[in-house]
């Protein structure tokens, strides 16, 4: 082990001692409240230094704090989340990355962790990194099976339950929750997409790796065998949107549609460009105002949003988000006539940032980011 | 059983210095501010919270500041508002 880093770990706090055992290990953390309720892997001073072999960063230096509690996230502490969660090393800079991200102002991390709404940070990586690690954008993107995807997202919910405090009935508020709490990590599936990446579209090149930050609900599928024109899917994708339970009714939140790879080929075969479909699902993914309750209609929509429907007919659409270009679109997933609908919670916008060197040169491949 | 460490993955709770008010309410009756959190039913209960402190104090103002939404914090403008305006400030988070 570096003489730093045993330096750093001799400090007050910094290691506990336990039971030589797995399940001893699981008791142990669980009882600590440092877990997401599944086994973990133990992490060992040696696997934490393994886990910080790509990390380009002082090892003891926070790189963001975590509200609630706003707890110091320092690459060792996310180094022993990540080791717990079951990550590669050469996943690392990607779970600092998408905290860094998470931490920008607009995504609004005390809120999205601390309230009653079932929010959780889906993780989008666009670029080379993704498929160099092996994060998966086919067939179950959103489900189980693939290492990194599972271990990024699962690392990052461990670093905002143990670092950031963000414990169900304290720092957590969550009604409800959602199993994506668990993880919610997808890449893009690039190659398979008709319009231009994530990434390039909020203005990166195509050569950056970049997590994008939602704090969404879990998806909800939409299902369309029988549709042939770009109307036709998108007619269904607009029946599907509309709820009035849905915070991005009322508030500034970025909702995803994520199209899977057939629908996205039918939508765009007729030249519609993504500018272009945001436009048509906001048009058309509306709910008359009468659809709400009584009390909804007299307290949301004539009090606290009057200056739109203080006056307004029981038949005027209600949109489904703010402004057309708030929605996030991207295509991901493998074969089949399915999309995924993702809300989010209400005061939040998506949050962006590129893997990036020390110097400041985007990360062209993850060994670029290996110590010595 | 051997015994292993653990590195260990929580963050201890930042020290915070909390400051305590010396303002005095003298002889007269309460400035009393209410900071409005936004949500939907905040305003009903702190309206009643209000009429119960009118029953047990005596009440000279009562000034209300609402936030533009829950989750955001307070901006500085309201908050240096209630501090010039309100000797105590009540806020309740209502849904």
């Amino acid at each position: 082990m570096s003489a730093s880093l045993d330096t750093m770990l001799k400090a007050p706090g910094a290691m506990v001692e336990c039971d030589d055992d797995p399940e001893a290990v699981y008791e142990f953390l669980c009882s600590k409240g440092w877990s997401d309720g599944l086994p973990v892997i133990p992490p060992t001073p040696e696997r934490v230094e393994r886990m910080l072999a790509y990390c380009d960063r002082d090892f003891d230096k926070p790189v963001v704090k975590i509200p609630p509690r706003f707890g110091a996230a320092t690459p060792i502490r996310v180094a022993a989340n990540a080791v717990m969660a079951g990550c590669k090393p050469e996943y690392f800079p990607l779970v600092l990355l998408a905290l860094e991200a998470m931490a920008e102002e607009q995504y609004n991390l005390y809120g999205t962790q601390a309230t009653t709404h079932p929010c959780t940070p889906m993780l989008i990586f666009n670029g080379p990194i993704a498929k160099e690690v092996g994060l998966n954008s086919g067939h179950n993107v959103m489900g189980n099976y693939f290492r990194a995807n599972a271990a990024i997202g699962r690392a990052v919910r461990l670093c905002l339950v143990n670092i950031g405090a963000a414990i169900p009935g304290t720092g957590d508020m969550a009604t409800a929750g959602t199993p994506c709490k668990f993880t919610f990590c997808v890449a893009e599936n690039e190659e398979a997409s008709p319009w231009e990446p994530l990434h390039v579209e909020l203005g990166f090149p195509k050569e950056a790796t970049v997590c994008t930050v939602v704090a969404a609900e879990g998806p909800h599928n939409v299902n369309d065998h029988e549709s042939i024109t770009p109307e036709g899917i998108l007619a269904m994708v607009a029946g599907t949107i509309p709820t009035t339970g849905s915070n991005n009714a009322y508030y500034e939140g970025q909702p995803v549609m994520a199209f899977g790879p057939e629908h996205a080929q039918t939508v765009a075969s007729g030249g519609m460009t993504k500018k272009q479909v945001k436009q048509w699902l906001f048009d058309h993914a509306t709910i008359p105002l009468s659809k709400w309750s009584q009390e909804g209609i007299a307290r949301r929509f004539r009090r606290k949003l009057a200056d739109q429907f203080a006056n307004a007919p029981l038949d005027t659409p209600v949109h489904m988000w703010q402004k057309p270009d708030d929605l996030i679109i991207i295509v991901t997933g493998g074969a089949g006539k399915h999309s995924q609908w993702v809300p989010t919670f209400g005061n939040t916008r998506a949050a962006w940032r590129a893997l990036k060197r020390a110097d400041g040169e985007l990360v062209k491949s993850i060994h670029e980011l290996k110590r010595g | 059983m051997g015994k292993i460490f653990l590195v260990v993955p929580d963050a201890p709770v930042e020290e915070v210095a909390h400051l305590k008010s010396n303002r005095s309410l003298g002889g007269g009756g309460i400035r009393l501010g209410i900071l409005d959190n936004s949500k939907a039913n905040a305003d009903y209960l702190l309206n009643m919270i209000v009429d119960g402190v009118k029953q047990e104090f005596k009440v000279d103002s009562v000034v209300v500041k609402r936030k533009p939404t829950s989750s955001r914090p307070a901006t500085d403008q309201v908050l240096d508002e209630l501090a010039k305006e309100a000797d105590l400030v009540i806020s309740a988070m209502a849904d």
